[in-house]
């Protein structure tokens, strides 16, 4: 009886796709806002990213190419007396949804909304000092100093209508309050919302008279939060939704396994990796709490590298999923290292001998801080690293949390070794130095995710001209200046790039991006 | 009556003051509201000012006054996460809760008295056994799980039920009616009674959600019942050759049934307060869920708004059996001048 009615089921789900487009979704989380400037996170970027569209976006290998900006180049050209910016030819005959033109003015407008205090975003535009509108479809962002990832740094940046936002007094984005955009969108996407229940369902349509030409077939999107993750696979694959972003790691083998499922596998640009208390005088947690800090000793360090045995967890924590990682950054990024690519070998011997070396033959307890809520199986791989680094003599007291708790331990400096999963919003190598490696500096908001102080003169020295450098091929080499140096440090142990890991009914063909952004225009229904 | 009725308002008030008091003591190990609600890219001067704009600068007590005289105003605050008023929220959440509620109640109650008359009827039958032993299940297995194996069953395997959501839904309400110049709007009701998914969708959630009441209803039907088919008024309908179905169901459920009515009523705060782990495992999007999501986002006014909604609808169960008390028990009504004892 069990078979037919799972074939009567089977029949009724067949003719249901047969006859429309409709393209059901699911996620983690909804995106708290419809407001493509009051949250920079990537739930809310990533789905805007059908509705809104920037001056450039990404490809499918996540290369900026050509969207609401036809096409752009650096100024000044020759005379280096002359300002510096970047100047944008502007699509021409794109309509917002509500079939408004769009010109240099909205762009003007949309920089004044997401530079403000108001916005969540204003970070992106920290080098400009001034907008000119030339004409209707040209306008220049003059910046303090050559930038060479203007662009790239603006890919997410979404162009709003002004006319709309000031007709429904939304020129601001709130942050306290909800406000027109909240809820409502017009954009100039291949998509448009056309119903939108925060935290039940968002559904998208097509929209008719958009600029590109469209690779999909959908009809009818529609995107559900699904907070559970076991709830999320029921719902896959009882094909009430085509898609779930993400499938849990250990669930994504048996659903691999069954009929009309599959699991698309890829690399995030989230690399995992291991901090250091650096600036530290004293351990604060473990039985030695009180004794100066062994991890300011550069052998310790090293020691800790050779210890991590990366392969077994990548085998046995990820279950094969997540590539290792040498460096801050993952080899999709712009300006990843080649020189750099090994990462230290695993040699729990050498680790006893640095750790003899350093003075201390019997090892040192400490405490090691880890969220249980934020990475990929975050909990069960510093499990996996405690007993690792047992094996070479030094105990770790691990202490687990939600990432809600998390954040402010490691502010308020509660911590001899933490895990952090770092993802450069820009894509490019230069973001992590700037967060992570920079000596940290409130007022030039240098450092603000270097929570273990740790300073190096050359890399602070080598930060700013980095940024500035137009030179592709002198920039990569004070890239890789620059991850040599962090690497002979082992300022971090940076361990793996965590995967992206989303599961799919087999009748659906799409893209997967590095960011995690789904992008619904290449999605294909059969 | 009325200084016995205004004692326990007051006494309830008391209660809601302490819950929000230790509600807010707590807020302050939840964790950081702070980091959800500003990007990667803040630096510690954007911290330094959400959390001044918050007031999550002050120290609790502050905090915890604030949120009660607004609270007293009617005015719950913003959501942290989702930037819209609790109220609102609360509002467009609680139809999805309500309903599942009210469908799982009726399941238990029916389902749990068919059940616990037949199990007492035929004391000693195999059914009676195999009911009995699968109650026991219903008991002891935790809740999430029941859900998870059930979505797994039925939507999984068979494919012949919805494993999340509520389905298609209908508004209704939201009528404006004008009454002497007055506008009076009726409150706008999401629901999911009128379509066949949003049936479906129901069928689920609801017995998940009604197992545990259902069994507790069963058995306590079954003990009561027990109990009053041994009366001699039983044995002498029986000996008066009334029919079978007219001495169990006319003479002998309707005398158990004035203790199963005080449960059932009490046990639907819980239904309402425990479907939080239902919602979860169904993607139901109710307040439970709403919960859920503010406690993981540290979305204070949310989860402050939820914890006093649920102590305020347990605060009136409790206040309308108490007063019920009342007027059944007439020592409660000489207590103060019987004095001396």
């Amino acid at each position: 009886m069990f078979r037919t009615l799972l074939a009567a089921t089977t029949a009724l789900t067949l003719i249901g796709s047969a006859q429309a487009e409709t393209f059901r979704w699911a996620s983690t989380t909804d995106p708290q806002t419809m407001d493509p400037h009051a949250v920079n996170s990537a739930p809310v970027l990533g789905f805007l990213n059908n509705v809104y569209e920037g001056l450039v976006r990404r490809d499918r290998d996540m290369v900026i190419e050509p969207a609401l900006a036809v096409e752009w180049r650096s100024f000044p050209v020759e005379s280096q007396s002359a300002e510096h910016g970047w100047r944008f030819v502007l699509r021409q005959g794109v309509t917002f949804h509500d079939g408004s033109a769009f010109t240099a003015e909205d762009v003007l407008f949309s920089y004044e909304r997401a530079s403000s205090e108001d916005a969540d975003t204003a970070s992106w535009f920290g080098s400009v000092t001034d907008v000119e509108i030339k004409d209707d479809y040209t306008i220049d962002f003059i910046t303090n100093g050559p930038n060479p990832i203007f662009p790239d740094s603006i890919a997410n940046w979404m162009i709003m209508d002004s006319d709309w936002a000031a007709a429904n007094g939304t020129e601001r984005p709130s942050r306290d309050t909800e406000n027109f955009a909240t809820i409502n969108t017009n954009g100039t996407g291949a998509f448009r919302v056309t119903e939108r229940s925060p935290g039940i369902e968002t559904v998208l349509e097509p929209f008719d008279n958009w600029w590109g030409e469209p690779e999909h077939n959908i009809t009818r999107a529609v995107f559900s939060p699904i907070p559970n993750s076991a709830t999320a696979v029921a719902a896959l694959l009882s094909g009430e939704v085509e898609m779930i972003n993400p499938i849990p790691v250990q669930d994504a083998e048996r659903a691999a396994a069954r009929d009309g499922v599959k699991v698309i596998q890829g690399i995030e640009a989230r690399v995992i990796m291991l901090g250091f208390p650096h600036d530290h005088e004293a351990l604060k947690f473990g039985d030695n709490a009180g004794d100066p800090n062994p991890f300011a000793d550069l052998r310790v360090r090293q020691a800790v590298a050779h210890a991590v045995n990366v392969p077994a967890i990548l085998q046995i924590v990820m279950r094969g999923t997540a590539e290792p990682a040498s460096q801050l950054v993952s080899p999709a990024m712009r300006g990843y290292s080649e020189a750099n690519a090994a990462r230290p070998e695993f040699n729990p011997d050498r680790a006893k001998e640095l750790l003899a070396e350093a003075g201390y033959p019997d090892g040192f307890s400490f405490g090691l801080k880890c969220p249980n809520d934020r990475y990929l199986n975050d909990a069960s791989v510093c499990q996996a690293i405690v007993g690792m680094l047992a094996r070479v003599g030094i105990t770790a007291e691990l202490n687990a949390m939600p990432v809600r708790n998390y954040w402010p331990e490691l502010r308020a400096d509660n911590f001899d070794m933490y895990l952090l999963g770092w993802s450069p919003g820009t894509f490019d190598a230069e973001h992590p130095i700037r967060f992570l490696a920079a000596t940290p500096n409130t007022e030039k908001k240098l450092g603000s995710w270097n929570f273990g102080g740790y300073s190096n003169a050359r890399v602070d020295e080598l930060l700013p001209m980095i940024q500035t450098e137009l030179d592709e091929a002198k920039r990569q080499q004070m890239l890789d200046e620059t991850a040599t140096i962090l690497n002979d440090d082992v300022a971090y142990v940076p361990m793996y790039v965590q995967p992206l890991l989303w599961g799919v009914t087999e009748n659906v063909t799409l893209t997967q991006r590095p960011d995690n952004f789904f992008i619904l225009r290449w999605v294909t229904v059969n | 009556m009325l200084a016995y009725t205004i004692k326990r308002i007051l006494q309830s008030i008391v209660v809601l003051l302490v819950v929000g008091l230790v509600a807010f003591s707590m807020f302050q190990y939840v964790g950081d509201p702070v980091d959800n609600m500003l990007g990667q890219e803040r630096t510690q001067a954007d911290i330094e000012r959400v959390r001044a704009q918050l007031g999550l600068d002050q120290p609790f007590p502050v905090q915890y006054w604030k949120f009660i005289s607004n609270a007293a105003q009617g005015d719950f605050g913003i959501s942290y996460r989702q930037k819209r008023p609790v109220m609102d929220i609360l509002r467009s959440s609680a139809p999805a809760t309500l309903e599942l509620a009210f469908v799982s109640g009726l399941f238990a109650l029916i389902i749990g008295i068919t059940l616990g008359v037949i199990t007492a009827i035929r004391q000693n039958g195999f059914g009676s056994g195999i009911i009995m032993t699968l109650s026991l299940i219903g008991v002891s297995l935790p809740t999430f799980l029941i859900g998870i194996l059930l979505a797994h069953l039925f939507a999984v395997e068979l494919g012949i039920l919805p494993s999340k959501g509520r389905g298609e839904t209908v508004i209704i309400g939201g009528w404006v009616w004008s009454v002497f110049g007055t506008q009076i709007q009726f409150p706008s009701w999401r629901t999911g009674f009128l379509t066949e998914s949003g049936l479906r969708a129901l069928i689920l959630p609801s017995i998940t959600l009604g197992l545990y009441q259902m069994t507790l209803i069963m058995r306590l039907v079954r003990s009561e019942m027990l109990e009053v088919l041994r009366q001699d008024y039983i044995r002498f309908a029986r000996a008066r050759g009334l029919r079978e179905r007219a001495v169990n169901f006319r003479h002998a459920l309707k005398n158990t049934m004035v203790p199963v009515i005080t449960i059932a009523g009490l046990q639907l705060g819980s239904i309402i307060a425990f479907a939080i782990i239902t919602e979860t495992v169904f993607a139901w999007p109710g307040i439970g869920n709403q919960f859920i999501l503010a406690i993981r986002a540290v979305d204070i006014p949310m989860m402050a708004a939820y914890l006093m909604l649920v102590s305020v609808m347990f605060v009136i169960i409790n206040l309308i059996v108490d007063l019920l008390y009342f007027a059944i028990d007439p020592r409660l009504r000489v207590d103060r001048t019987a004095g001396g004892h």
